[in-house]
């Protein structure tokens, strides 16, 4: 695009007031999390912090279930991210690489299942888990977010080793490397910025997501960490703020640093420069 | 026991549920509308800006960005809660008005303002980094020839950027259409498990109540295959753009 008004103060000026209305929530999410509640509750808002306080914090990984449903969390992303990745790893390669039949079907289902609205499946996945007595369990959760996530894995890894020139490979069996040492020597590093990809969107999907964790998980001993936040608001009539927005602070922040690994991962150049043109 | 399409009578008899069709198909030509056209305006003013207010911004998009969905909720019934939400203070103070103690969840219409500004917020990044990355694609050349010729600002945009953009834009569309159509979590929770009725559900929430909250699972069965042919219509376009992606390999 055009340099011709690149930088001019107008548009910065712009752009900077935009950054301050996108960044508002973020910022006023931490900052009460820092409050004295002297200053959460009137209605003359406080904008930074006086006397700082960590007490929400405390409150926040004091409360029954939080260290409890911080482990299932951990517990679901850890599986969710191994096995889809184990899985989606192969699925791709033969996907990208190879002609079999059904692979047009495999392709559709793939891309379609991705477009479900996750609402609508909430009562065919119930049955089916309660018939295996997966209701209430985190084996259950897994397997449902194994569902989503593997589609979108297989899908973007396939396009990581698409973008694998395939002389690579060869250049490596023709010098004596059977097809394994190929895989393992010349694919799997190649693919890997893609691995740490997919991984973090399996991660930060499975540590976000709501819907079925609060459908298919009953005890409090036994939800995910979101679950229990969507709990915090509580029943009484006083709303304790300050400890909401610590304990959301707390839970956004893994996702945070996930978000800006990938980031910069995804912007290397996979194989630039492996082979010449 | 089997009842052949019972189920199915029983819901498009309702008309419940085609008030809640038509509420979702508003609520997510709504949100979709405002997450393409201020996505797609941020991307255009990036272009616009010096390197470290493109940076500050990007940031800024990011955070927002990663922000799990019943974080977002958390943070926004704070901020928009009548006794001391500061959304009532910025608005008394800039004399919008007297929002003092102001209830933004007593009417469905107001209700739903306050969700499609949580769910166009968090789909603001996604939407503005691709398509400012699809920016990247439009020719330099084309642009310069264009201003040479004496075209506007507005026509160099519709006649050389759009174009470019356009595969850009039409596949997040078809994804911002299946994603709000479904749109569960901030419905659910910023309004409130107990606040919904037949006067303010979406689609999901119905089908949340009606088949499973209260374990008609037929009924919600079958509202749920509705549902999903309904999305399937409209994520057409997407899958067949994809899968020409899938062919070309």
């Amino acid at each position: 695009m055009s340099r011709r008004r690149a930088g001019s103060l107008g548009w910065n000026i712009v752009g900077i007031a935009l950054f301050v209305v996108m960044i508002f929530p973020v910022f006023w999410m931490i900052s009460t999390a820092f409050k004295t509640n002297g200053q959460i509750y009137s209605f003359n808002p406080t904008w930074f912090p006086r006397h700082p306080t960590l007490s929400h914090f405390e409150d926040a990984i004091h409360r029954q279930y939080f260290w409890t449903d911080v482990k299932n969390s951990a517990i679901v992303v850890i599986a969710v991210v191994a096995i889809a990745l184990g899985l989606s790893f192969f699925a791709a390669v033969a996907l990208a690489n190879y002609r079999f039949s059904g692979r047009k079907l495999f392709i559709v289902l793939v891309i379609g299942i991705q477009m479900l609205p996750q609402a609508g499946l909430i009562i065919p996945l119930y049955i089916v888990l309660a018939g295996r007595h997966q209701v209430n369990t985190l084996t259950g959760v897994i397997l449902v977010y194994l569902t989503f996530a593997l589609p979108f894995c297989v899908w973007t890894l396939r396009g990581f080793v698409l973008g694998i020139p395939k002389e690579l490979e060869e250049a490596a069996m023709v010098d004596g490397s059977t097809r394994v040492g190929a895989f393992v020597r010349i694919l799997l590093p190649l693919v890997a910025p893609g691995l740490v990809a997919t991984s973090v969107f399996a991660f930060i999907t499975s540590w976000n997501e709501y819907i079925f964790a609060n459908t298919l998980l009953h005890s409090g001993n036994k939800q995910t960490i979101t679950v229990w936040l969507s709990y915090l608001y509580g029943g009484n009539r006083f709303v304790d703020w300050g400890e909401i927005m610590a304990a959301s602070t707390l839970i956004a922040i893994p996702v945070v640093i996930f978000f800006l690994l990938v980031q910069r991962r995804i912007a290397f150049g996979l194989t630039t420069g492996a082979v010449k043109a | 026991m089997y009842i052949g399409l019972d189920n199915f009578r029983t819901v498009l008899h309702d008309p419940i549920f085609w008030h809640t069709l038509l509420r979702t198909l508003v609520f997510t030509a709504v949100n979709v509308g405002l997450t393409m056209v201020l996505g797609t305006l941020i991307a255009l003013l990036l272009v616009r800006v010096s390197t470290w207010v493109r940076l500050l911004l990007t940031v800024g998009l990011v955070l927002v960005w990663a922000m799990p969905p019943v974080v977002a909720v958390q943070v926004w019934s704070w901020m928009t809660n009548s006794e001391n939400g500061v959304l009532n203070y910025i608005l008394t103070r800039l004399h919008v008005g007297n929002y003092f103690n102001h209830n933004w969840y007593q009417t469905t219409f107001s209700q739903y303002s306050m969700v499609t500004s949580l769910i166009v917020w968090g789909a603001i990044p996604f939407v503005t980094i691709t398509v400012y990355a699809a920016l990247s694609q439009v020719p330099d050349a084309l642009v310069e020839a264009a201003q040479i010729d004496g075209a506007r600002a507005w026509r160099v945009f519709k006649d050389v950027t759009l174009p470019v953009l356009m595969p850009v834009l039409l596949i997040l569309t078809s994804l911002s259409i299946i994603w709000d159509f479904g749109a569960f979590t901030q419905p659910y929770l910023l309004i409130g498990p107990g606040q919904q009725t037949s006067s303010n559900y979406l689609m999901s929430t119905y089908l949340y109540f009606v088949g499973f909250a209260k374990t008609d699972f037929g009924i919600g069965a079958a509202i749920s295959i509705l549902m999903l042919v309904i999305v399937a219509a409209m994520s057409v376009v997407y899958v067949r753009r994809m899968l020409r992606v899938g062919e070309v390999a």
